[in-house]
């Protein structure tokens, strides 16, 4: 038996994952392209100074970071977690400080490095997976202590502080169900969690309450911007009951130009029908109705289904759900807790993403600037997609039977 | 499934978060089911009303023809030069960036001059004073595309020689409104201007010629009332799509042949759709559905004879004299001339004249005295004064006139040489001399007393009988919305109490309740022409397809049919025919003004009173019925005057009607070689 296994050649990486992985970044670099040569002026740049050309380089350096990651053992790596954990909070902290974060679009996000503007925020998610795999993959026993269910809590708790300062509030958020899914394949007792979840479900509930319904001076502080997506979310007027009627006109003019995207985005979902208008013949873009600066990115997504129709919809799903269940599986063979974990964080944070970002297209999420991993365009996203797909890769490597 | 199967041997943990994932993506393919397949045609709309502007694309207006093929109206390209908004987007753009930057210096600027006069630098929000607001800067880009807008008009007009003005506020209702479609600059550019343009100033970005239809009237004012106008009208007629965001723009046709025959003149318009991005330029075009081409049509009309009546009728009675002449076949009906004076001119209702010329004809068509847009030949009311005598005389040969009987005329003891008629105490006045008459003498002497005598004999309800065989009081249905019946009375009117005699005698001498249209004598003239046969005028011979090529037959309108017979002895059309000959050719004649070389016209004058509310009279109207030739009628030519207190129908009309037979002589003349030629 032992050495029939040993004589077998060593299928060293999961290849259907990374079968569906080159079909998602196919798809990537050729609707980027789409979503980004709609106009004269794009069209006329040099190849090398495009989106699409920008995006395979960053798929290139992404496969290779992957590609690294996967030469040195992952518990090898681990070992080094909380050392790249605290450096990714030191980051975050930088990114607040008005002269090394950048702001864009009313977020402070971003440090600009000479080729990059490096998103901490998207490598701290990274870093939070390691970090607390590290952490959970004690002896089970050990996560019976109250103790330790709390410093998972603070674990999860300060990069999500950090980056909801930023504000970054849908980066924040897909840090809770990765972290909490985590703690519960990890073993945490049941009853701690279940009190967790309440106690999320509870705070969730009056934040909405007092989102919706109080007046303006009892609400929470909180930026304006997200206050309102989350009213176009839940399609409430955006005015106070006691507004005079020009602030009514005024609310309503300002909620309209807020809706304006998501409204967009939808049509061109919807528009998209059963088999789509064809790559590259999508209007919305084209025309200028969905806003270029959004659409090779965070609605990526409704460009894909506006040309490509309900097939195309189903095409990336697929191709998501054969990444998340290989993954799943890869969890399941590895050799050990810290593996697992490893796998499953990872797994569910690219399912968050996947179902924050396509389900804002089709309004069944509040808009959260998330990218959709490997499609958006991004450097920070793509890389951090494939480095940790390449840590998942490398669970696999080192399964079990091995 | 493989990997499934796998993951459920495994732990429990992992098989509830696959499930968790599983179930995630169901709820994501349901949503998208919902919204790209249930929905999906609710979003699509969306999308076209938002990325879609239809354009209402009118069709080609039919042309008309008289009947030997020569055009009266056509359709004549007209050249705008315009400003296409769209090519200069980015010098809209441009232009904003710059005043942009100007406003920002000169907001920088001020702040510094209030930090200086402070003598410290001002805190966030007292910079926030300074900001430019929305409003501002929606100030600044309307200021921006007028700038740019203005100065390519004021390009426009350097190039041209010709200072050209710019209206803001008319461009910024294009802008708003019409974004995607171009805004005109010089209306009805002239050829000369045309070639100076293209010759100098292709280059100017945005500007280009647009070419627009006009309607054409070659001849004027001579065939302004028989064509009718045309208005401006962009709307849709009955049956087609209605709703578009964008209207080209269309004509109607309102009075003459192209108000009644508007809807196959005009065609069936079409639709396109313009595609426009999120401002509203225009991206790029496409017609979804053809306009079908209005069909031509070939009218009974002789351009040689309505330019014959209607030069003839200004020659003799000036252009601004009110009256009509109407000219017939009288063997089908056929309209061969309708003129109606005075006569408007037709460009000024399609934008074709100068503000000068406009502002003239503005004052002309509201002339109350004038009012030129009446079409006299169908749409107004005129007493047919003694014309009607004819009708009288079938009613009275009918009910057994001996035509030799004489009749003694009283002298009028007030006018010597006139005769007079005592109708109980009422005097009514005779133009004839007094004497004995037969029936031929006072028939051409017009007498009064004569035919008061008889058609009181006959009785008023004999005369309704014939009136009403001629259809008078009805319309002819020449020119369906413009057209008036006249006024005939009815036979339960002259059995009422309140008829008297009075009123017969005044019937008889075709004063009073009645009232008819030149048209209407026209083809009253036709049927003691030809025998007894009350036509249906016709005035479309038939209609074409615009396109030669598109195979569709040509529907011809029936030519002469009849409405009614007069059923009446042919000794009484004949009797009468002779009494009309005699009018034109005995030396004692009325209507002898009209008599041509080599054709034997038979006529009957008519002069009509008209008074006013005190039975004072104020005018005339001056008839002259007649057809030609005597042996073989084909002509009615029918010509009525409205004149003052001095004239007649011999002295007004006949000279007229002598012109038209002489024209109608001169074309068969012409034409006799060529139809021997074809035999």
């Amino acid at each position: 038996m032992n050495t029939e296994t040993l004589n077998k050649p060593h299928v060293i990486l999961d290849r259907l994952q990374l079968a569906a992985l080159a079909g998602l970044m196919f798809l990537g670099a050729m609707f980027v392209f789409s979503a980004t040569m709609a106009s004269e002026s794009a069209a006329a740049v040099p190849w090398f100074k495009q989106f699409w050309f920008h995006q395979i380089i960053w798929y290139v350096l992404g496969i290779g970071a992957g590609a690294a990651i996967c030469l040195v053992d992952y518990r090898t790596l681990s070992r080094w977690s909380f050392v790249i954990y605290w450096a990714m909070i030191i980051f975050l902290v930088a990114v607040l400080v008005p002269g090394i974060g950048t702001v864009h679009g009313g977020a402070r996000r971003w440090i600009n490095l000479p080729f990059f503007q490096f998103q901490p925020s998207e490598f701290a998610k990274l870093a939070f997976i390691l970090a607390m795999s590290h952490f959970l993959s004690r002896p089970a026993d050990e996560l019976k202590q109250r103790e330790n269910f709390w410093k998972g809590i603070c674990l999860m708790l300060l990069p999500f502080v950090l980056i909801l300062k930023e504000p970054d509030l849908g980066s924040a958020l897909v840090l809770v169900p990765t972290g909490v899914v985590m703690m519960f394949v990890a073993g945490t007792p049941r009853s701690y969690l279940l009190k967790l979840g309440a106690g999320v479900g509870i705070l969730g509930v009056i934040f909405l309450a007092d989102i919706l319904f109080a007046p303006r001076a009892l609400q929470l502080p909180m930026q304006e911007y997200q206050r309102q997506r989350l009213l176009v979310y839940f399609g409430a007027s955006f005015a106070d009951a006691k507004a005079t009627p020009e602030q009514k006109a005024e609310a309503r003019r300002v909620q309209a130009e807020r809706s304006y995207q998501v409204n967009q985005a939808m049509i061109g979902v919807g528009s998209g029908g059963l088999l789509g208008k064809g790559w590259r013949q999508g209007s919305q873009t084209a025309l200028g109705f969905l806003p270029s600066g959004a659409a090779h990115n965070d609605f990526i997504f409704s460009v894909i289904a506006e040309e490509e129709g309900f097939v195309g919809s189903i095409l990336v799903l697929t191709l998501y759900a054969v990444v998340l269940f290989t993954g799943l599986r890869i969890a399941g063979q590895a050799r050990d807790r810290l593996g697992k974990l490893v796998a499953v964080g990872v797994v569910t944070l690219i399912f968050s993403h996947v179902f924050v970002n396509i389900g804002m297209n089709i309004r069944i999420v509040p808009v959260t600037g998330i990218p959709l991993p490997l499609l958006s365009y991004g450097g920070s996203s793509v890389l951090c997609s494939l480095i940790a797909l390449g840590l998942m890769q490398n669970v696999h490597i080192h399964r079990k039977g091995y | 499934m493989l990997i499934v199967d796998e993951i459920k041997k495994n732990d429990p943990h992992l098989r509830l978060v696959a499930l968790m994932f599983a179930f995630g993506f169901c709820v994501l393919i349901a949503g998208l089911w919902w919204v790209q397949v249930v929905s999906a045609r609710k979003y699509q709309s969306h999308l076209e009303t938002q990325a879609y502007r239809s354009v209402r694309i009118p069709s080609l207006r039919g042309k008309i023809f008289d009947r030997e093929g020569r055009v009266l109206a056509e359709n004549r390209p007209r050249y705008n030069l315009s400003l296409y908004l769209g090519d200069l987007r980015r010098q809209f753009d441009a232009a904003y960036d710059q005043l942009h930057k100007a406003a920002i210096q000169n907001q920088k600027q001020t702040i510094a001059a209030r930090e200086k006069e402070l003598g410290r630098s001002l805190t966030k929000a007292e910079r926030k004073q300074f900001a430019l607001t929305g409003d501002q800067l929606e100030q600044l880009r309307q200021q921006a595309r007028q700038l740019v807008a203005g100065g390519a008009v004021a390009q426009v007009g350097r190039e041209l020689g010709q200072p050209i003005a710019f209206d803001p506020v008319k461009f910024e209702r294009q802008y708003r409104t019409r974004l995607a479609l171009p805004y005109t600059v010089i209306n009805n550019a002239s050829p000369a201007l045309l070639a100076r343009y293209e010759e100098g100033s292709a280059a100017i970005p945005g500007v280009d010629v647009e070419l627009q239809s006009i309607r054409d009237y070659p001849l004027g004012g001579t065939t302004a009332h028989l064509l009718g106008y045309v208005l401006r009208d962009d709307n849709s007629k009955e049956g087609e799509e209605a709703y578009f965001d964008y209207y080209l723009p269309d004509y109607r046709g309102v009075t003459g042949v192209e108000g009644s025959f508007d809807s196959l003149l005009r065609g069936q318009a079409g639709g396109g759709s313009v595609l426009v991005n999120s401002v509203g330029y225009r991206q790029s075009e496409n017609i979804l559905d053809a306009p079908e081409a209005g069909h031509n049509l070939v009218l009974t009309i002789d351009l040689d004879l309505q330019n014959a009546a209607a030069a003839s009728f200004t020659a003799h009675q000036g252009e601004d004299a009110r009256g009509a002449v109407v000219v017939m076949d009288v063997r089908t009906g056929d309209v061969l001339a309708l003129v109606s004076s005075p006569a408007y001119d037709p460009d000024y209702y399609v934008g074709g004249l100068s503000a000068a010329e406009f502002q003239a004809e503005t004052a002309f068509l509201s002339n109350t005295n004038l009012r030129p847009q009446i079409n006299r030949a169908t749409y107004e009311n005129y007493a047919p004064g003694s014309i009607f005598k004819t009708v009288v005389a079938i009613a009275a040969l009918e009910h057994g006139l001996d035509t030799n009987e004489i009749y003694h005329v009283q002298a009028n003891p007030e006018r010597p040489g006139r005769g007079i008629f005592y109708l109980g105490k009422r005097a009514i006045r005779d133009t004839a001399p007094p004497g004995d008459y037969n029936f031929q003498r006072a028939f051409i002497h017009s007498s009064n007393s004569y035919f008061i005598t008889n058609g009181l004999r006959a009785g008023a309800e004999n005369i309704l009988r014939i009136g009403e065989k001629f259809h008078l009081g009805e319309r002819t249905g020449l020119l369906p919305h413009q057209e008036t019946g006249g006024h005939f009375p009815t036979q339960e009117r002259v059995e009422s109490s309140n008829w008297r005699a009075g009123d017969t005698a005044n019937l008889c001498i075709g004063q009073g309740e009645i009232a008819v249209t030149p048209v209407q004598i026209a083809v009253m003239v036709s049927a003691i022409a030809n025998g007894g046969k009350v036509l249906w005028p016709r005035i479309v011979e038939r209609i074409e397809p615009q396109d030669p090529a598109s195979g569709e037959a040509a529907t011809n309108f029936p030519a002469g049919l009849v409405r009614d017979n007069l059923d009446v002895h042919p000794r009484t059309l004949s009797i009468l025919r002779q009494a009309m000959l005699a009018d034109v050719q005995s030396s004692e004649g009325t209507g002898i003004a009209a008599a041509v070389n080599g054709m034997q016209i038979c006529a009957k004058t008519g002069t009509a009173e008209v008074q006013d509310a005190h039975n004072r009279d104020i005018s005339q109207n001056f008839w002259f019925a007649s057809f030609a030739p005597y042996e073989n009628p084909k002509y009615a030519v029918v010509v009525m005057v409205e004149g003052g207190l001095h004239g007649s129908g011999g002295l007004d009309c006949a000279p007229i009607a002598h012109d038209i037979y002489a024209a109608i002589l001169a074309k068969e003349k012409k034409a006799t070689p060529q139809t021997v030629a074809k035999q």
